[in-house]
């Protein structure tokens, strides 16, 4: 476990918070970087009070969403509205070679924490600030999570069904998106500043981020003046294509086929062969069009056997299916496991619990996830001595200020 | 920020967004087609929903700031070319199914031999090995194995996906920061390695950390329209305005609980709501919910306070309520809506490249972040077929006139 990682060395002071921000310092953990999170007693990080909850204890402690986006990072708990507190963010800055924040544009100008400023003590410092909508504009305090963000970005008009209004994607979908781009824009502020030697900020609106996967409807609204709205599990290359009952409580299964050998293959799979001769399904255009008809056909078989029988025999046909998977089924996935999904660690409150993996394998360099999200202030002690070389009085004062809570 | 980098782009169109992303950071990106051109070429809609190789909308849309160049990877002098690409390249992103290119002898193993500095990034469905690395695969059927599109759509109805593919771009986008890693370790070791992206992992993000829950004895996160469905609570996210549908986030706990209190305090002054309404514990709401200290009626009841407030105003009016008092509320936008917002307008965020053989402009998202230092730009619109077959081959890879022609004609590239 102590061979070198890629990041290994790369310091991180990491004011984080709620989801679009802390996954992108996770992912820098993983992969050898020393990151300080910095958390307040007093406004905890929302992500704490939402669940799953390990044992459905709501104890801030117990939280697996915010373990989840925060394993293998220290824990540092500050009052920023006190001066020795802020003095410790100062010295933590010279010790940084990247500061990522996830305020709302205002909070890190009225702690002086600002980039120039923090450019003045450490010229060459990497400066990431990830909020919704940007730092500049008329929308740049509009704070708030990702739900709203997707809302303005339009995603939740692409999810439902034609006949209803929008059931909108599951929770903060922009929040699923801004991880990914924030990690890529701080990797490449590190290798421009490994290369020159020179820092910089980096302005990331979660919208702006979130927009890059819509860019195909934004073109094609723009160029061709089509209107986008949710049309259920329509498709315009794939037919049938859509998510049928299976056997049990609320259990569906995936189907989608795009080629003709694809559509042979699942009506011989059926023991339906009569559809070949059906002169609706003859074509891709006439199943596109019939599919109603024959989303029938294909539900009366799915309905008789659970998912993961239909996933079997379609797939081994080589037709594209899947079971629709719940949490209970990713649990006994064979492929998540094969891949190592599903991390053990020991939480210091929780005890033994689980996170997820990093999202991607480097072949030589794999992610190591050493340790559980900290419980709050876990590491003080640690980052202010080891770290920082402070002495024991030093530390007892900063406690005696409160600036620790 | 990667200039000088060379990024090799064999990718289908399961893998294009990546090298898209490294071409913004300022690397050289070569795509490299087949010679008839890439399979997403051929995918709808087209513009003007006219057919054609030229007027894919999914190509344009992933492959800004690329070169294009042809390349036949079934003939073995096609993949010599690879080969001596490769030597010079710092990337190679690639989207076959596992083993496809290492059956052609151009898998990691191969041309690491050549340039053992190469950052080979392969993007899969499942992963290079395991179970169900040979698995056939979609947009749905990805959406399903992750784990989240059991999260999406109405519970009275089968689960829904975005009307938009979307599971690739997630995994694209991984790929991009995976690939950024690897050459960071790089720098520092001379050494490349292979980056192997799964979508279907790659997609957990987007379960919002659900797939934990089983394995840790929490409740089961259920979808619901328009919301989520905690346990025995109904929570929504989607309400009506008096002209169309707004995001609002009304939720208890010590963090969330705050902008409650707030919200209903308003709703109160505005004579919505009974002052015992406004004065109940927004932090404790939750907890007095699931131990019964508050009936699921009473909860209902105020939901129905909020949804009569919400409903009295515009889409518009909520959303200047929400700036000025921090409220969490938002319209659910059109893309109308989202070309008119003012704040990607003043941060001129839209892109525009003139398709002059289209006789069109044609608007992109712009940068996904602004750096002040080395900014994102666009430079070049997607390319067309083989639109740089002679500048690269000829010009940078040193074929000779005849060589070249000989390739052509051949269909080679």
């Amino acid at each position: 476990m102590a061979s070198r990682l890629p990041l290994s060395g790369v310091k991180v002071l990491d004011f984080m918070w709620v989801l679009a921000g802390p996954g992108i310092t996770r992912s820098m953990a993983d992969y050898g970087a020393a990151v300080v999170r910095i958390e307040s007693v007093e406004r905890v990080d929302p992500t704490r009070t939402v669940g799953p909850f390990k044992d459905n204890n709501t104890n801030s402690e117990y939280s697996a969403l915010f373990g989840n986006n925060s394993a293998g990072k220290l824990g540092l708990s500050l009052d920023l509205t006190k001066p020795e507190a802020r003095a410790i963010v100062l010295d933590l800055v010279r010790w940084a070679d990247v500061v990522c924040e996830a305020f709302s544009p205002k909070a890190m100008r009225a702690w002086g924490f600002d980039y120039e400023s923090l450019r003045a003590i450490k010229p060459d410092i990497i400066m990431l600030s990830t909020c919704l909508m940007g730092q500049t504009g008329p929308l740049a305090r509009f704070a708030g999570f990702g739900n709203l963000a997707a809302a303005l970005c339009g995603f939740y008009n692409l999810v439902g069904w034609p006949d209803r209004s929008p059931s909108g994607p599951f929770s903060a979908y922009t929040d699923y998106i801004a991880p990914r781009f924030g990690l890529v824009a701080v990797m490449a502020a590190l290798i421009h500043r490994k290369r020159t030697g020179q820092g910089q900020y980096i302005d990331q609106a979660q919208a702006e981020s979130a927009l890059q996967f819509l860019t195909l409807p934004i073109l094609d609204a723009v160029a061709s003046g089509r209107k986008y709205s949710p049309v259920g599990n329509d498709d315009l290359e794939h037919a049938p294509h859509g998510i049928y009952p299976a056997a049990g409580d609320d259990r569906w299964v995936a189907i989608a086929c795009r080629t003709e050998d694809q559509w042979r293959a699942l009506y011989l799979a059926m023991d339906r062969p009569q559809l070949a001769d059906d002169p609706r399904f003859k074509t891709f255009t006439g199943r596109h069009e019939h599919r109603e008809e024959l989303d029938r056909v294909i539900g009366e078989w799915t309905r008789a056997r659970t998912p993961l029988e239909t996933e079997r025999i379609l797939q081994a046909r080589g037709v594209p299916a899947h079971t629709v998977q719940n949490t209970f089924d990713a649990n006994d996935d064979p492929q998540l496991r094969h891949n190592g999904h599903f991390v053990r660690v020991d939480h210091a409150v929780a005890g033994e619990t689980f996170v997820e993996n990093s999202r991607f394998r480097l072949s030589r360099t794999p992610a190591q996830v050493k340790r559980a999200s900290p419980a709050l202030g876990q590491d003080n002690q640690y980052v202010l001595e080891q770290l920082l070389g402070y002495n024991d009085d030093r530390i007892s004062d900063l406690v005696a200020h409160g600036a620790l809570g | 920020m990667l200039s000088g980098c060379r990024v090799l782009d064999l990718t289908t169109e399961r893998g294009l967004m990546c090298g898209q992303i490294l071409g913004d950071l300022g690397a050289d990106v070569i795509k490299i087609e087949p010679p008839g051109g890439s399979s997403a070429r051929s995918l709808k809609p087209f513009f003007a929903d006219q057919p054609g190789l030229e007027r894919s909308v999914c190509w344009w849309a992933y492959n800004r700031n690329k070169r294009g160049v042809t390349l036949n990877l079934e003939t073995d002098e096609g993949r010599d070319l690879i080969r001596r690409l490769a030597a010079r390249a710092d990337f190679i992103i690639e989207s076959e199914n596992p083993g496809a290119l290492a059956r052609g002898g151009i898998g990691y193993g191969d041309l690491s031999a050549i340039n053992p500095a190469l950052v080979y990034v392969s993007i899969t469905p499942f992963g290079q090995d395991g179970p169900k690395a040979d698995y056939a695969d979609s947009d749905l059927i990805m959406m399903a194995a992750s784990g989240a599109l059991i999260l999406y759509g109405d519970e009275d109805r089968p689960p829904i996906r975005m009307s938009v593919p979307q599971a690739y771009l997630h995994a694209c986008a991984d790929a991009a920061g995976a690939a950024l890693i690897a050459y960071y370790d790089r720098l520092d070791t001379g050494l490349g390695q292979q980056v192997d992206v799964a979508a279907q992992e790659s997609l957990g993000l987007a379960a919002q950390s659900t797939l934990l829950a089983a394995t840790l004895g929490a409740d089961e996160t259920r979808r619901m329209a328009g919301g989520v469905k905690l346990g025995p609570l109904r929570v929504p996210l989607v309400w009506e305005a008096k002209d169309g549908l707004v995001s609002c986030v009304f939720l208890f706990g010590s963090a969330l609980g705050i902008f409650t209190r707030k919200l209903i305090s308003y709703i109160y002054e505005r004579g919505f709501c009974d002052q015992a309404t406004r004065d109940k514990d927004w932090i404790a709401y939750a907890d007095m919910l699931l131990t019964g200290r508050e009936p699921i009626e009473e909860y209902e009841r105020v939901k129905g306070v909020v949804a009569n407030f919400l409903r009295s105003m515009t889409k518009a009016e909520s959303f200047d309520l929400a700036r000025q008092h921090g409220f969490l509320i938002a319209p659910l936008a059109t893309t109308d809506d989202l070309l008119a917002n003012p704040q990607f307008i003043a941060r001129e965020y839209w892109q525009t490249s003139d398709e002059r053989e289209l006789g069109l402009k044609l608007t992109y998202p712009g940068p996904f972040a602004r750096f002040s230092a080395t900014p994102i730009e666009f430079k070049r619109r997607p390319p067309r077929i083989g639109e740089h077959n002679r500048e690269i081959y000829v010009g940078e890879l040193g074929l000779s006139e005849r060589e070249f022609g000989d390739l052509a004609r051949r269909g080679i590239i």
